[in-house]
């Protein structure tokens, strides 16, 4: 059995699941001060009584996501090294921050090695302001670590926490890698103490499965190893949303996934039935990060948004402001349409059709709904065009892959939250496409919570003319030989993500897709020196795979 | 609000398109590998996420977008492959982002390159077969009636190809920077080359002597092109931005840097840049290209240098310093002498031109002849024959700024044309948009 807990920001949603099938769900209000204890009072409601049978907790947390919001972080102290490029005096904005002088080059050739008195300056000047923790991040450091590992050698154990970028992601961008690595060092102290609480707790319950966190991607961590990587817990309500969405409604084509809310609305994709990445990460409080994310927007508009009509139009959300009129407020919304349609039974019909006179006075309260509705469904309809729009303009580098560009080309929606099965029909007559709401819903991102499986990504550098291969998430940069080639390149690339996946306590191998191969002749003076292989890979978002009897 | 990343002042559309399943052939200059390590700067450097500089894909250009521009044989379709509709594409994306006001200026980083790709095409020319600058001008023409245009060609190898396009064009200034063709591909390039019989003063060259550094381009830049432009006046400024002037380069012999070519594009505010040559692949063209970004982006480029940058080291000999002082001087003068010569030949009406074109990849030679059917109200049209040792092009081509007469004259004359086996003969009528053969 597998308890699957989702934080938000007002309640904690808890399923107890055999296999796919519901046990048992609770909620419970969420005090953000105190989050490890409403945690664990929804864990005490859900444990089976043999604890034996219970195989893991996977858990959503928003201790990451508030501690960012309220800007509630650790002081720590950034290490930056850029060399040539853009001025990076911008990077300094977080916090205290100390530029080195050192560079390495595109191809991970060390340029020049940084000034000792730089660093230990810099070490005099964070021990004297009281930091413990410390980010080390330079440029191209996905190449060639070694700077970044000697900087933190130089560190040595003055600080008790050091975080290097090159670990937190092998994807280039330098600036994205110096804010995931400012966020993560952030968190780490905060983060090391709910996982102690958390822990405790379990204890007291007497359970001892292991503890996954879920990510923004679609895919878990063991607790253990989120201390050392916190920022990945960030952000992990759509991903808990959208694996929901796939565990109660399983499918395999291009679809829409829809998470409609009082006050917003998330839309991800499917493609082949798989969610969609963002292409490095997603941005945090204004930072642009390589914090794995799945692809989602989140619009204003939802089923208590303020709505206006003026100029032959309506205009909805993006606030919320108090209840529908049918349940007592005093704006209209698209609650009160639903309320006079007769699509939802909530609060007062008088009132819902009140709402709709405001809007549109003299007009018949039912075709003011009606049109409300539709407009609704349109607004989605428009943003849904510019993601799909967005990803078909993702950059490609290659004849082929232009040629071989395909657009996102839905079959279905797949629709949950509060308003969802009301909404139903509109959402199809706007779409033209058939719309799903499946049952259990309201508890779709705890069960996503539950169902979801671990995912790991890694890259791979090889330059063989350099005779070197770097695989930056675990530190690894070793000597190959001339002939290294593809193949070699997948099967160790292979070994690392299914290493570390057992690390994490996955059992059995996992699917690996490659989602970049590049190979490349080094030629100099028109002989061929070598040879370039990039590769990147992942153990993709999914569910994991249920043990027992189905459904 | 705090502002983690750094703003664009000007909003910069860019195309980073590398094509690295492309080569001419595997160890070629222009192969796969060229445009990788700027790739990988680019993106390190996290220019995606700068506020205002977008990326954009390259998309297809149609074989009317080539036939508008060259006369090819045997025809477009069978010269040229998806990656040169592709680069050429990428031009048109450009050119629409800024015309639409997308963006305020834009650059296209592709490849094959185009600037040695002449009106008739017969097959690959110094790395290009189709002159994508110039299917961007008269895309631009064509669909957003622009007129005057200035072409800034800071590529090391003389744009020959530009150059011969718009050879009798005067709403297209033509000005190119580039190493002394009595010592670099293709030879030629010289002050004298100043334009055709309605055009002359509106090519101008700045052959420079091997070892030029940023002193002399800046002094080139400074004396030349930007007091030639401010009296030109063009509704848009391109800039085809070779990088292979830099120090590092393999197959040239200059020493400008990364610096420097920053320097010049801030101060030639170019609407357009696309790239040309460049072929010091890891130790210029990472740095040559994030500086021409910066400096069009109006962002701080003074962080761009390589890493063995020294500015000392490339210090100019006070007698170069003269050379070029020199070489500025005689280009102002036939930019003076500007439409002069025209009078002279209107009475003759109709002017030969002869040449010769020699297409390095394969080696072969191409003998040319160009007559200028000339007229008092406008560029006048021109009858092209050009005869490879495969084939043969007989072209009556018009421009778009011809008058109503000289689009009917020519059209007459390729309707008396008799088609003659093994030959392209061929109306080329920009003002209309056709492009007819028989």
């Amino acid at each position: 059995m597998i308890i699957g807990i989702d934080v938000g920001g007002t309640h904690a949603d808890g399923v107890l699941l055999e296999g796919a099938r519901l046990v048992a769900k609770h909620k419970v209000a969420v005090d953000q001060e105190h989050l490890s204890e409403s945690i664990i009072s929804l864990l005490g409601a859900l444990v089976p009584n043999d604890r034996r049978q219970l195989e893991r907790v996977h858990l959503s947390s928003t201790l990451a996501t508030n501690a960012i919001v309220t800007g509630n972080l650790d002081p720590i102290g950034m290490l930056i090294q850029a060399g040539p490029g853009i001025n990076p005096d911008f990077l300094a904005n977080n916090g205290p921050t100390w530029f080195l002088d050192g560079a390495i080059d595109h191809r991970g050739h060390i340029i020049r090695d940084p000034d000792l008195r730089l660093i230990d300056e810099a070490v005099a000047a964070m021990l004297e302001a009281g930091i413990k923790s410390v980010g080390i991040v330079t440029k191209f450091s996905h190449r060639n670590s070694l700077h970044e590992r000697f900087i933190a050698d130089r560190l040595g154990a003055r600080f008790p926490h050091i975080c290097m970028g090159h670990q937190i992601s092998g994807l280039p961008n330098f600036p994205r890698r110096v804010y995931t690595t400012w966020l993560n060092a952030s968190l780490t102290a905060r983060f090391a103490q709910f996982e102690k609480a958390i822990e405790q707790g379990l204890t007291q319950l007497g359970v001892d499965c292991p503890c996954h966190i879920l990510k923004a991607d679609g895919g878990t961590i063991p607790f253990a190893r989120a201390i050392e990587f916190p920022c990945e817990s960030v952000h992990s309500g759509p991903s808990a949303s959208v694996m929901g969405c796939l565990a109660l409604a399983d499918q395999s084509e291009d679809a829409i996934l829809l998470d409609i809310g009082g006050t917003t609305t998330d839309i991800s994709l499917l493609v082949d039935g798989t969610p969609l990445l963002e292409p490095y990460g997603i941005n945090i409080a204004g930072r642009p990060t390589l914090i794995r994310a799945l692809n989602t927007v989140s619009i204003g508009l939802g089923g208590d948004s303020t709505v206006a009509f003026a100029d032959d139009a309506f205009r909805i959300g993006p606030r919320r402001s108090g209840p529908p009129m049918a349940q007592g407020g005093t704006t209209p919304t698209p609650t009160d349409a639903l309320v006079v349609l007769g699509l939802l039974a909530v609060g007062s019909a008088e009132k819902a059709a009140a709402a709709m006179q405001c809007l549109c006075p003299g007009e018949p309260p039912a075709d003011t709904a009606s049109r409300l509705l539709t407009a609704f469904a349109e607004r989605i309809s428009q943003e849904v065009a510019a993601m799909i729009d967005s990803v078909f303009s993702r950059p490609v580098y290659t004849v082929s892959a232009l040629l071989q560009r395909r657009r996102i080309t839905p079959e279905k929606l797949i629709v949950i939250g509060g308003p969802a099965a009301a909404l139903k029909q509109s959402l199809e007559n706007c779409f033209n496409l058939p719309c799903l709401v499946p049952t259990d819903y309201e508890v779709a991102n705890a069960i996503g919570a539950a169902r979801t499986q671990l995912t790991v990504q890694a890259t791979l550098y090889a330059d063989t003319a350099d005779g070197r291969v770097s695989i930056p998430e675990i530190s690894c940069l070793e000597d190959i030989s001339n002939r290294f080639g593809m193949a070699e390149a997948e099967s160790k690339l292979e070994q690392v993500i299914c290493g570390i996946a057992s690390d994490m306590g996955m059992t059995g191998r996992p699917t690996i897709d490659f989602l970049e191969r590049l190979e490349m002749n080094v030629i100099r003076g028109f002989e061929t020196s070598g040879k370039i292989l990039n590769l990147k890979a992942q153990i993709r978002p999914g569910l994991a795979d249920i043990q027992g009897e189905q459904p | 609000m705090t502002s983690f990343m750094p703003r664009a002042l000007n909003r910069t559309a860019l195309i980073l398109f590398p094509a690295f399943d492309w080569c001419i052939s595997p160890t070629h200059p222009e192969r796969e590998e060229r445009l990788l390590y700027t790739r990988d700067q680019l993106i390190e450097e996290g220019l995606e996420d700068v506020d205002n500089i977008v990326f954009l894909n390259p998309e297809l250009a149609s074989h009317a977008d080539i036939d508008r521009v060259h006369l090819c044989a045997p025809s477009s379709h069978k010269l040229l492959t998806e990656s040169h509709l592709i680069s050429a594409g990428a031009t048109l994306r450009v050119a629409r982002a800024v015309m639409d006001k997308e963006a305020d200026n834009a650059f296209a980083i592709v490849r094959p390159p185009g600037h040695h790709a002449m009106q008739t095409v017969f097959g690959d020319r110094g790395f290009c077969i189709v002159n994508i600058e110039a299917i961007m001008i008269e895309y631009i023409r064509r669909h957003y009636g622009v007129k005057k245009i200035a072409i800034v060609d800071t590529d090391c190898h003389h744009g020959d190809g530009t150059q011969d396009i718009y050879y009798n064009d005067p709403d297209t200034l033509f000005i190119s920077l580039h190493q002394d063709g009595r010592t670099l591909f293709p030879g030629t390039g010289f002050i004298r080359e100043s334009g055709g019989p309605a055009a002359n003063g509106y090519t101008i060259n700045l052959p420079l002597p091997p070892n030029t550094g940023e002193d002399g381009f800046d002094m080139v830049m400074e004396r030349v092109v930007m007091p030639i432009l401010d009296e030109f006046k063009p509704e848009l400024i391109i800039n085809s931005a070779g990088q292979d002037n830099h120090y590092t380069d393999p197959i040239t012999n200059m020493n400008f840097t990364a610096q420097g070519y920053a320097r010049l594009n801030q101060r030639l505010n170019p609407d357009i840049c696309v790239l040309e040559g460049g072929y010091s692949i890891e130790g210029a063209l990472p740095y040559t290209n994030l500086g021409i970004i910066l400096a069009m982006a109006g962002m701080d480029y003074s962080h761009v240098k390589e890493p063995d940058y020294d500015q000392a080291r490339f210090r100019q000999p006070e007698e170069m310093t003269k050379y070029i002082a020199g070489v500025c001087d005689k280009a102002l003068e036939v930019f003076e002498n500007r439409g002069k010569s025209k009078e002279e030949a209107l009475k003759k009406k109709v002017v030969s031109e002869r040449k010769n074109i020699f297409y390095d990849t394969t080696g072969f030679n191409v003998d040319e002849v160009r007559q200028y059917h000339l007229c008092p109200d406008c560029p006048g049209f021109t009858e092209v024959t050009a005869t490879s040792p495969r084939a043969r092009i007989h072209a009556y081509t018009v421009p778009f700024n011809a008058c109503p007469t000289c689009q009917r004259t020519a059209r007459d004359l390729f309707g008396a044309t008799q088609p003659i086996p093994q030959t392209i003969t061929a109306l080329q009528d920009r003002v209309a948009d056709i492009y007819e053969t028989k």
